[in-house]
């Protein structure tokens, strides 16, 4: 995967032209990744701090 | 009508009507940047540097109104929040989650709108001609690559605080930035009533530690 976007010039020079837009759905995927991260966080939280069943 | 004494005021108007314009201003030009890559093909270039500008309008708004008008330091995140996240203790008007957020957020727009700006004078607009040799080759590039990195940033960071923003616990956050309160007691769990409790920054009482 490329992280930069390079291509070369009419004199064959080397000439950056930006970020990959294969970095496109990485983006996207860590979005998710923090979303589905936090709600397993906050599940296990919640069963942490729940009160012990009633005898 | 007298004020509900259990509501407590967290934004003004203004701020609100800020944050609502910078919210459609970037939902607007993270679609614009990013379907055409995905391959649905419109004219996004007026579409987003128009977008842009009123975003950069906002930023510059928000810097001199932050910076002059309101308390700086009660965003910026300290070793204090940090520790009293470690230790439990509650904290003022904003969490050490929510002046990361911001702090980094904030950065990633900036860093976009400086780089949009310039990368302006590659678009003929009513305003001005094009001039595509302000800068020499490789600082277009360098140009470039910061406001692609700040806007793939942007899109993870919008997805993640739109995501929070709906939580049922922190619905709070979201219905004082849509109407400007929320109650004590939502307020309460998060916020330490004796560092923030809703007035503003020139009543005596208020300390925003």
């Amino acid at each position: 995967m490329e992280i930069l976007r390079i291509t070369r010039d009419a004199w064959g020079q080397e000439t950056l032209e930006g970020m990959s837009w294969d970095l496109l759905p990485v983006a996207f995927g860590l979005g998710i990744a923090i979303i589905i991260g936090h709600l397993v966080w906050r599940a296990l939280r919640k069963r942490r701090s729940a009160p012990p069943p009633a005898p | 009508m007298s004020p509900d004494p259990n509501l407590i005021t967290r934004h003004a108007p203004v701020d609100r009507v800020f944050h609502w314009i910078t919210a459609l201003a970037v939902l607007l030009l993270l679609a614009s940047a990013f379907l055409p890559i995905l391959g649905l093909k419109f004219s996004w270039l007026p579409l987003h540097w128009i977008t842009g500008v009123v975003l950069g309008a906002a930023t510059l708004f928000h810097l001199v109104r932050a910076t002059f008008f309101q308390r700086l330091r009660c965003m910026v995140p300290r070793p204090r929040d940090f520790s009293d996240l470690k230790n439990g203790r509650r904290a003022a008007k904003y969490t050490l989650a929510q002046k990361l957020m911001h702090a980094v957020l904030g950065t990633a727009i900036l860093v976009a709108v400086v780089t949009g700006f310039i990368m302006l004078a590659k678009v003929d607009t009513p305003l001005w001609q094009r001039n595509p040799y302000l800068l020499d080759a490789s600082t277009w590039g360098v140009v470039y690559v910061l406001h692609g990195a700040a806007a793939l940033l942007t899109l993870t960071l919008t997805m993640a605080h739109v995501y929070f923003s709906l939580l049922p616990e922190k619905r709070g956050y979201l219905r004082a930035m849509i109407g400007g309160q929320m109650t004590r007691d939502e307020a309460a769990v998060y916020h330490d009533p004796q560092r923030w409790s809703g007035q503003r920054k020139d009543d005596p009482r208020e300390n925003h530690r």
